[in-house]
C-alpha cells in the first residue's frame, strides 16, 4: 500500500495560522495607528535573527529582542524629532535592516537571507508550527484579558489614561505580540512582505466593521483565504509562496470597491 | 440649583510651559450642583486648567482641593472618529468599574437623553459632528462622577444641538452634578450658566453672568456670536 503524500500539510497549516493571526494583529495596529512601528519591528528582527543563528540559539529569541530594541530606539528618536517621527522611524528601519545584512558576513553566519526576507513556506518545520501556535495563543490571551482596554486605547488614548486604564502596559504587550507574530510570519512571507499581510485584509474591512472584534474576525477570514489560496496556488504553478501571497495582497486592494457599512 | 457646598477649589494654581505661565495663579471655587462656564480666547489656558484639575498635568505651583471623583469629556480632536465602534459601545466605554451591572440600561437612558436613541447602532464616522458631540457627552455622563469637566463640548455644532446639549448639562447640575464647561468664545448663552469664569492665563473675571458683564464691559461687544463654544 502506498503512503499518502502529505508533505504540504505542515506548510498549509502554518500558512493558515499566519493568515489568521497577521491580519488580526494588523487590525489592532491599524486602529491604533501603529503600522509604521510594526513595519519597523518587522525589519528590526533581522540583526537579532542573524546573531541568534550565528551563535546557535533559537532565532525567535534573537528576533524578539532585536525587534523590541528597534521599537525602543525609534521611541527615543521620536522624542528627539517630535513632529518628524516618520523620518526617524524609517531611518531606524533602514539602519536595522542594513545592520542585519552586514552581520551575515561579519559573523560568518550560515543564513539564507532570501528566506528571511521573503519567506519559504515549503521549508517549514514543526518548530515553526510551534512558534506560530505560541503567537496565536498570546494574541488570543491578550484579547481575552484586555479587549475593552484595546478599544479604549485605540479610540481615545488620553481618555483611557484618565480612566486609569493601563495604557503603557497595553502598548507594551501589543508591541511584544506584534514582534511574536512578525517572527512567526517570517516562515511564510518574510520580514519584507509581512506588512502586506498585516494591512491588506484589514483595509478591505475597516470601513465595513462596527467593532474591533468584527474587524479582526473579518480580516482574519480574508487572510486565511489569502494565505491558504496563495500556498496552494504556489504549489500548483511552482512559484515561491511568500512573494505570491504578497502580490495577492496588492491584487486584493485593487479589487476593493470601497464599500462602507450600510446603515442599520 | 443648590449652592450648598464647595466641592472643588484651586489655590494660586500655576502651570508653566516653554518658560511661560499658561495658567497663572488661578483661584477657583466650584459649588455642588452648579454649571460653570470657563471662557477665554485660544491659548488662554482653559484646557490646561481642566487637565490640571483632572490630574493629568502636575501644577508647577499651587494646590487643588477636592475629595470628589472627577470625569472628563475631552475635546473632539482627542477622539479617533474613524475607529470601528458604534455610538452605543462608545458610550459604554465610560462605564465606571462599579457600574457594570446596570451599564446597558444606563447607556440606553443616556442615548435617549442626548437624542441618540435611534442611532445607537451607527458607527461613529456615520454620524454628523453634532451627533458625535452628543455621543461624547453621553460617554462623559456615563462616568457618573460628582464633578464633570467638559472641554469645548459645543464646538462646531449647530445652535439647536448646542441648546440641547446645554439643557442636558443644566439637568445634570439640577440633579447634583458639578459641571465645568470650557469654551473659547462666549455670547448670550452665558446666561445658561450659574457661574462664569473668564480667563486668559489669569482669571480676569469670575461670578454670575451679570457680575462678569459688569466687570468686563468690553464683553458686550462679543455678545451674540456663540453660546458655549
Amino acid at each position: 500500500m502506498v503512503e499518502p503524500d502529505v508533505w504540504w500539510l505542515l506548510p498549509l497549516t502554518i500558512s493558515l495560522l499566519i493568515g489568521a493571526i497577521c491580519p488580526a494583529t494588523g487590525a489592532l495596529l491599524i486602529t491604533q495607528r501603529r503600522v509604521l512601528l510594526a513595519n519597523l519591528m518587522a525589519h528590526s528582527v533581522l540583526p537579532g535573527l542573524v546573531i541568534a543563528l550565528a551563535i546557535g540559539i533559537d532565532p525567535s529569541i534573537g528576533g524578539l529582542i532585536s525587534g523590541l530594541l528597534g521599537a525602543l530606539v525609534a521611541e527615543r528618536l521620536n522624542r528627539r524629532f517630535k513632529g518628524r517621527e516618520e523620518g526617524a522611524i524609517n531611518t531606524v528601519l533602514a539602519g536595522f535592516t542594513a545592520l542585519g545584512v552586514l552581520l551575515v558576513p561579519l559573523l560568518e553566519a550560515r543564513v539564507d537571507l532570501e528566506t528571511i526576507l521573503f519567506g519559504d513556506l515549503l521549508a517549514a518545520t514543526t518548530t515553526d508550527l510551534l512558534r506560530t501556535t505560541i503567537s496565536a495563543s498570546a494574541l488570543l490571551a491578550m484579547l481575552v484579558w484586555g479587549y475593552r482596554d484595546l478599544v479604549f486605547v485605540g479610540i481615545d488614548p488620553e481618555g483611557a489614561a484618565i480612566a486609569k486604564r493601563p495604557v503603557l502596559l497595553i502598548r507594551l504587550i501589543c508591541s511584544l505580540i506584534t514582534a511574536l507574530v512578525v517572527i512567526s510570519a517570517i516562515t511564510a512571507v518574510g520580514v519584507i512582505l509581512v506588512i502586506g499581510l498585516l494591512c491588506a485584509p484589514v483595509l478591505m474591512h475597516v470601513e465595513r466593521s462596527r467593532s474591533l472584534k468584527e474587524l479582526m474576525l473579518r480580516s482574519a477570514s480574508t487572510g486565511l483565504l489569502l494565505c491558504g489560496g496563495g500556498m496552494m496556488l504556489a504549489i500548483a504553478i511552482d512559484l515561491p509562496p511568500g512573494p505570491l501571497i504578497g502580490t495577492l495582497c496588492l491584487a486584493l486592494l485593487f479589487s476593493y470597491r470601497g464599500n462602507t457599512a450600510e446603515q442599520r | 440649583m443648590s449652592h450648598s457646598s464647595c466641592v472643588l477649589s484651586t489655590t494660586e494654581l500655576c502651570f508653566s510651559y516653554g518658560g511661560r505661565n499658561t495658567v497663572d495663579r488661578v483661584n477657583l471655587q466650584l459649588q455642588a450642583g452648579t454649571l460653570t462656564a470657563l471662557v477665554g480666547p485660544n491659548g488662554a489656558g482653559k484646557s490646561t486648567l481642566l487637565h490640571l484639575i483632572e490630574g493629568r498635568l502636575k501644577p508647577s505651583q499651587g494646590t487643588i482641593n477636592t475629595s470628589k471623583p472627577i470625569g472628563l469629556m475631552p475635546q473632539r480632536a482627542a477622539i479617533d472618529w474613524s475607529f470601528p465602534i458604534t455610538a452605543r459601545d462608545m458610550v459604554q466605554l465610560g462605564t465606571p468599574k462599579k457600574g457594570k451591572a446596570t451599564a446597558a440600561h444606563h447607556c440606553e437612558q443616556l442615548l435617549e437623553r442626548v437624542g441618540m436613541a435611534a442611532m445607537g447602532s451607527r458607527r461613529l464616522n456615520q454620524l454628523s459632528g453634532g451627533q458625535q458631540q452628543r455621543v461624547l457627552l453621553a460617554r462623559g455622563l456615563m462616568q457618573q462622577t460628582d464633578i464633570l469637566l467638559l472641554d469645548e463640548p459645543c464646538s462646531a455644532i449647530d445652535p439647536p444641538t448646542r441648546e440641547h446639549l446645554l439643557k442636558v448639562m443644566r439637568d445634570q447640575a439640577e440633579a447634583g452634578q458639578t459641571l465645568l464647561v470650557s469654551s473659547h468664545d462666549w455670547g448670550s448663552a452665558l446666561d445658561s450658566y450659574d457661574q462664569v469664569v473668564v480667563m486668559d492665563g489669569q482669571i480676569l473675571a469670575n461670578g454670575s453672568p451679570n457680575t462678569v458683564r459688569e466687570k468686563l464691559s468690553d464683553l458686550t461687544c462679543m455678545m451674540g456670536s456663540h453660546c458655549c463654544g
